[in-house]
């Protein structure tokens, strides 16, 4: 039969063992977490000698605490053009509570006090976890379907990709809204939600309301102005192998995109290292430039080509080509 | 003779136990500040029907001492669990360890070794047993509470 005093000092050996294990969140005690607390006394009594009393147990269970936060992670507006499709915007999803938690999604595009509004076509959940997008790798939201599931003290990236519209015009901005939701509950602080908590734990909801919302913003350029390069190349035998003495033509493509008008563009390309530039090969539209600063729009500077381009309206398409030697 | 000793042993803790006429009860309540429909905030003491990280907690000890005899040197422990935070107690006379009931003292007089070999002065939340040592007996018929406080981790 134990003595009384060895009841505590097994409780205080307890607590000694036990008082370096516990995890240190900034969420605050995981959900479930026991908080058990009991005392001890010691006395004599004149006549009878050394005694101790042990309190009753007295046992606390750590309810969850649910708390959820958005915030956008694309820097500042995203510049886009009329009509351009699968725009991105980063956003991250946060569990700041104590348990386990699924979130619900929904990106909004319809919102008052912006110029236009963008048509969301998908959120997509950063599911390899490098936070950057990777189309056909990281997973669709379906809502209700895959709803995220964080962890406490957890974060994911969280993309939605919109179609501007057609009709956006020059400096207008367009918003979106992310939000995210406690799936067990949300509301007002400290609304709880009975047995629905991790483990069967009470869910409470915390500051945050359980919900979250962040905005993000589209912002429509005027104009912008995309290039896409490409190479052949042929070798002194008739083939296609890049050898000494063998000509690459490089065909540069210039596209406008957006509305409205470029002034003055310019192409300016300088000649890769390891190749010289075959005099006289500027081509603009199939139409020959000579190389000479002159009366015409090609030019070939010692270091590279140069094409003034004029003014460019949306939809405009230029094609450059110039050659190379392989040296 | 030789099988009288352990005997012996036994029948002590069996004497102390007959004398164990003080009772010691443990409950807790978490504090709420309400605001009524005037504004007027007040704290409230509830039973910890719900309790979430950064609740604060008051424990309370009730003593009571049932026996015909005075009960002398009465000091009462109770360690700070793992999941709270201690925050102070009501009682002046109330000592505090910070090494798992090894050394007992005031909190100012305990200090903590940091990381890069410096000191730095014990906080609250470094309690890890808080206890109660009384210099008078507890008459018979005599009752009293205790109290301390904490915070949910």
């Amino acid at each position: 039969m134990p003595g009384p005093a060895s009841a505590l000092k097994g409780a205080l050996l307890g607590a000694v063992t036990a008082g370096f294990a516990a995890p240190a969140f900034a969420a605050g005690t995981l959900a479930g977490t026991n908080i058990t607390t009991v005392a001890t006394a010691t006395y004599d009594i004149p006549g009878s000698g050394a005694a101790s009393v042990t309190s009753n147990s007295v046992t606390l269970r750590v309810d969850e605490l649910l708390d959820v936060s958005v915030a956008r992670t694309s820097p500042g507006d995203v510049i886009t053009f009329p009509g351009a499709t699968g725009q991105l915007l980063s956003f991250t999803i946060s569990n700041a509570g104590n348990g386990s938690e699924r979130l619900a999604l929904a990106a909004r595009d319809a919102i008052g006090g912006d110029q236009f509004d963008p048509s969301v076509n998908a959120i997509v959940l950063d599911s390899n976890g490098n936070g950057a997008y990777d189309a056909g790798v990281d997973t669709l939201y379906v809502a209700g379907s895959n709803d995220p599931q964080l962890a406490p003290d957890s974060s994911l990236a969280v993309f939605v990709l919109s179609s501007m519209p057609v009709a956006s015009l020059n400096g207008q901005r367009g918003q979106i809204d992310l939000t995210a939701v406690a799936v067990t509950g949300s509301g007002a602080p400290g609304t709880s939600f009975a047995g629905q908590g991790q483990g069967g734990v009470n869910a409470v909801v915390g500051a945050t309301g359980a919900d979250g919302v962040a905005s993000g913003f589209y912002a429509v350029a005027n104009i912008a102005l995309s290039f896409v390069k490409s190479a052949t190349v042929a070798d002194p035998f008739g083939g296609a192998t890049s050898v000494p003495g063998g000509t690459i033509t490089y065909t540069v493509t210039a596209t406008v995109n957006g509305s409205g008008s470029l002034l003055n563009v310019r192409v300016a390309d300088p000649i890769p290292a390891g190749s010289t530039y075959v005099p006289g090969s500027i081509t603009l539209e199939g139409a020959a430039l000579s190389d000479a600063n002159d009366g015409d729009a090609g030019a070939f500077t010692g270091t590279g080509i140069s094409v003034a381009l004029g003014t460019l309206a949306t939809g405009a398409t230029r094609a450059i080509t110039f050659k190379v030697q392989i040296d | 003779m030789r099988y009288l000793l352990p005997l012996l042993f036994l029948l002590a803790p069996a004497a102390a136990l007959a004398g164990n006429n003080v009772t010691l009860a443990s409950s807790v309540f978490v504090e709420r500040v309400k605001e009524d429909a005037s504004g007027k905030r007040s704290t409230v003491l509830e039973p910890p029907r719900v309790v979430t990280p950064g609740d604060r907690l008051l424990f309370e000890l009730s003593y009571k001492n049932a026996g015909a005899e005075p009960a002398a040197d009465f000091v009462v422990t109770n360690p700070i669990p793992d999941a709270v935070a201690y925050a102070g107690v009501e009682d002046e006379g109330a000592l505090v360890s910070i090494d798992q009931g090894k050394s007992w003292g005031t909190l100012a007089s305990f200090s903590v070794r940091n990381a890069d070999g410096t000191f730095r002065p014990a906080q609250p939340s470094d309690v890890t047993h808080v206890r109660w040592s009384f210099s008078k007996p507890i008459d018979a018929g005599e009752t009293g509470k205790l109290s301390f406080r904490g915070v949910v981790k």
